[in-house]
């Protein structure tokens, strides 16, 4: 039973570990892997748990950056320019989007996955296309000189080791919130959702609700990760909303493994970090094999390269013996 | 000319609903195969006509194996599928329906036609209506109009008097067999109700927790029909 | 520019919209599958006139090559990727992902990011009732229209047509009646990569051909099928007549950033309202 839960907890053992292991450039370079784990394991609930695949994710992850951006820079009429405040507004941002994009699409009569695929595209697309054309939140540029959270003792996000350890934390809280949610007698309603959407609504359950809660939980921890993006890498762009990136977190929740939040969460930055190295050295064919081992993981391994390492034991609850 | 051995089969892998059955039928004989609802009748079904895979046991059609086959390669041996709640295409005329008795047969073209309107003259009346208009029970003639078109050696019906009049069942029934006889055609008919049984079937094997757990000549159950009961489990 | 020139323009792209869905469709329809790399299809044909223009081949030769050199794509995309994985619906559209992203980024690798042009073969405009029109896009609405007209004559006229639209309404039913789906499957999605093939030849002149250009393309074309209706041919035509349209006279009037968003809104609409799109209309 233990053993089933050490490789997830050697992994947090092993991320609180790296301030004393790396240098300061490695560590506030490690901080934004975390955050592009943050958003791949809010893909993986809801596509895991929910069967929901969302090829626009960053619309949410976008929503909170832009979010968190507006509010810490000040640009919002009669709100104060907070970060912390921010950081809030992207979490709400993040999730008002995905109750949105799930109350036009769920309530809808029977609405079939390739749907929901399809306006998700759709939708990253256009917010890409929005933001680029919209002047007042800074069109192609974006938003420079987006401030970092400040903290107690004079500190704030933008020391290495402080950044770090506050991103860890943060990941750390939602993967232990989606976890719980998971493992919630919720999660296992959503996980029938997902296999005979009929069968849950003949039990009474009003199967709508469920899935725009689920899709604004995971929008909302999206967000929190676009806030923190905005936050440590102090800008934002339309690059950050738009169907590249949602590509990007769709293949790391993919090749991570969709069933598993640690998978996800790993297969972000796994794949990310290997993109540092690799897209220096072989360039534009980093893209085409990602794309190539996207289909293969797709083809052969459905449950993704890590699903099986980081599996954890069914709920008490749920147990048959 | 249809032989069954110890087949296994079901719809999830390691849960096999079929537990070895074994059943022959000779050619041009008819046989019924009885059970409660949930032994898995319609699985049979499906697995000799190829939609699910056995997982374990051999189904020979004369002769030749057909276990692994795809359903379609089974069509195109002779093998017709008038599947439960009939399954005819609603959108398309009825002349399309039975088009498609004989579009997956390059051999065959409509010259069975007149034979097939003869059989069933409602289909002649109203050949270019749309199929999704007709009553319950012209659309089960016309499902076994398709696939009797397509000249098969063996009919394969399930549950051919589901949610259809008495006096129209007695009619499909007693027109089958008389196909059966005057063509050499080998019929299953997976039923409950015995009334379509007894017309149409010599044989009746019963079905049940996903073996054949007896068989019994119709005339005896004619005779006798507490065994009916009795063989079903009721 | 008049109202007249305007409604050439819709129509214009509508009918190669309507090309584009078509494929989109039928593959649906069959094989319950959005194929996202439908776009990269319509890409290749773009890059395959540039190719041939670039070797002397003539346009005209050029564009049914597009849709030879696409349709093998195609089946080659269906023997090495889908044919595993026909059964798994969702896996389906992600590996079809999988392949717009790779297609696109060896179009990248070979071409270069860069946008690149390709002549059209008609040059001077011709009189259409007092305005002055482009004649090459004349020309396009007319292949357009053929072919569409080809293949719904296809799918409605023969027997293969028959066979296609009986799998499409029952894909067990149909192979119980031995047609063979796998065969089916297959020349359709070939054939559908090749129309959309076509359609990015026949398009490369009128628009500036770079790697990105097939996703442009064809996302108006997702949301007309989902406006039509996605498993049913003539929807495909009051999807690609409703969405070409709008898009059409809102670009005009506005910009084309309102346009895209107006008929992303009018999507989600009508798919809110209508699940099965502007053809479930008939039905109820």
């Amino acid at each position: 039973m233990m053993a089933r839960l050490l490789p997830t907890l050697a992994v947090w053992a092993v991320l609180a570990m790296l301030p004393l292991l790396l240098g300061e450039w490695e560590l506030a370079m490690f901080g934004q892997l975390l955050i592009y784990g943050i958003v791949a394991i809010s893909l993986a609930f809801i596509w895991g748990q929910g069967g929901l695949v969302s090829f626009g994710q960053a619309l949410f992850f976008g929503a909170g950056a832009y979010a968190m951006s507006l509010t810490a820079k000040g640009m919002l009429p009669g709100i104060p320019a907070s970060p912390w405040l921010g950081l809030l507004f992207a979490i709400a941002a993040g999730a008002i989007f995905g109750a949105l994009v799930g109350g036009a699409l769920f309530f809808g009569k029977g609405l079939r996955t390739a749907y929901f695929g399809i306006i998700t595209i759709a939708a990253a697309v256009i917010a890409e296309r929005v933001t680029t054309n919209w002047r007042f939140i800074g069109g192609f540029n974006g938003l420079l000189d987006v401030p970092p959270l400040p903290l107690p003792g004079g500190l704030d996000s933008a020391d290495p080791l402080a950044g770090y350890l506050l991103v860890l934390g943060f990941a750390l809280l939602a993967f232990l919130f989606l976890l719980a949610v998971e493992r919630s007698p919720y999660g296992t309603v959503l996980r029938g959702i997902r296999c005979d959407e009929r069968r849950i609504m003949s039990l009474g359950f009003f199967v709508p609700i469920w899935k725009v809660v689920a899709l604004a939980l995971s929008g909302g921890v999206a967000g929190l990760a676009g806030g923190l993006f905005a936050t440590q890498f102090n800008f934002v762009s339309p690059a950050v909303i738009g169907l590249a990136l949602s590509t990007e977190i769709l293949i790391w929740a993919a090749v991570g493994g969709k069933g598993v939040l640690m998978a996800a969460f790993i297969g972000a930055i796994v794949v990310k970090y290997m993109e540092g190295y690799l897209s220096e050295t072989i360039g534009n064919y980093w893209l085409l094999v990602t794309g190539i081992a996207f289909i293969v993981v797709v083809v052969l391994f459905p449950q993704g390269l890590l699903g099986r390492l980081f599996k954890l034991p069914t709920p008490y609850r749920l147990r048959g013996d | 000319m249809l032989e069954i051995k110890g087949l296994r089969s079901g719809y999830a892998r390691g849960a096999d609903i079929l537990k070895g059955i074994d059943l022959n039928v000779t050619a041009g004989e008819r046989v019924a195969i009885m059970g409660r609802n949930g032994m898995g009748k319609t699985l049979l079904a499906k697995t000799i006509m190829g939609l699910v895979k056995p997982s374990a046991g051999d189904i020979r059609l004369e002769g030749a194996p057909i276990g692994a086959m795809p359903a379609h390669k089974i069509s195109n041996l002779g093998v017709a599928y008038v599947p439960q709640g009939r399954e005819i295409f609603g959108d398309f005329t009825i002349l399309e329906n039975l088009r498609m008795g004989v579009i997956g047969k390059p051999k065959l073209g409509l010259e069975g036609l007149e034979k097939i309107y003869d059989w069933f003259p409602i289909l002649r009346e109203r050949q270019s209506q749309r199929a999704g208009t007709m009553s319950g029970g012209q659309m089960q003639q016309l499902a076994i109009a398709r696939a009797l078109i397509g000249r098969p050696k063996l009919l394969l019906l399930d549950e051919p008097s589901e949610g259809i009049q008495p006096n129209i069942v007695h009619e499909i029934a007693e027109k089958l067999s008389a196909i059966s006889a005057t063509e050499g055609l080998t019929v299953i008919v997976i039923e409950q109700n015995f009334e379509m049984v007894e017309i149409l079937a010599e044989r009746v094997a019963f079905l049940e927790n996903g073996l054949i757990t007896g068989e019994s000549p119709t005339s005896r159950l004619v005779a006798e029909p507490e065994l009916i009961t009795q063989n079903m489990g009721l | 520019m008049t109202l007249f020139g305007l409604a050439l323009d819709a129509m214009n792209y509508t009918s190669v919209l309507l090309l584009v869905c078509i494929g989109l469709v039928v593959i649906f329809g069959l094989m319950q599958v959005i194929n996202l790399a439908h776009g990269e299809f319509f890409l290749l044909g773009a890059y395959t006139v540039l190719v041939a223009q670039g070797v002397g081949i003539p346009f005209w030769l050029a564009v049914p090559m597009a849709f030879v050199a696409v349709a093998i794509v195609g089946l080659l995309c269906d023997a090495v990727i889908l044919r595993f994985i026909y059964d798994r619906p969702v896996d389906t559209i992600l590996a079809t992902w999988g392949l717009s992203l790779a297609i696109r980024q060896a179009i990248v690798i070979v071409f270069g990011a860069q946008s690149q042009q390709v002549a059209a073969p008609l040059t001077t405009p011709v009189e259409l009732f007092g305005v002055s029109y482009s004649s090459y896009r004349l020309v396009v609405m007319l292949i357009a229209v053929l072919v569409a007209l080809a293949v719904f004559l296809v799918l409605y006229r023969t027997s293969i047509g028959l066979a296609a639209r009986a799998a499409m309404a029952n894909r067990q039913m149909a192979q119980c009646l031995g047609i063979n789906m796998r065969r089916l499957d297959r020349s359709t999605f070939s054939v559908g990569a090749g129309l959309a093939g076509l359609s990015g030849a026949v398009m490369a002149p009128l628009m500036s051909v770079d790697p990105q250009m097939g996703m442009g393309f064809v996302l108006p074309a997702f949301l007309s099928i989902l406006v039509g209706g996605v498993g049913s041919p003539v929807g495909a035509i009051w999807g690609s007549v409703v969405i070409g349209g709008s898009t059409t006279l809102v670009s005009a009037w506005w910009t084309p950033v309102i346009a895209q968003i107006v008929v992303f809104l009018l999507a989600i609409v009508t798919i809110r309202f209508l699940p099965s799109g502007l053809s479930g209309l008939r039905k109820r």
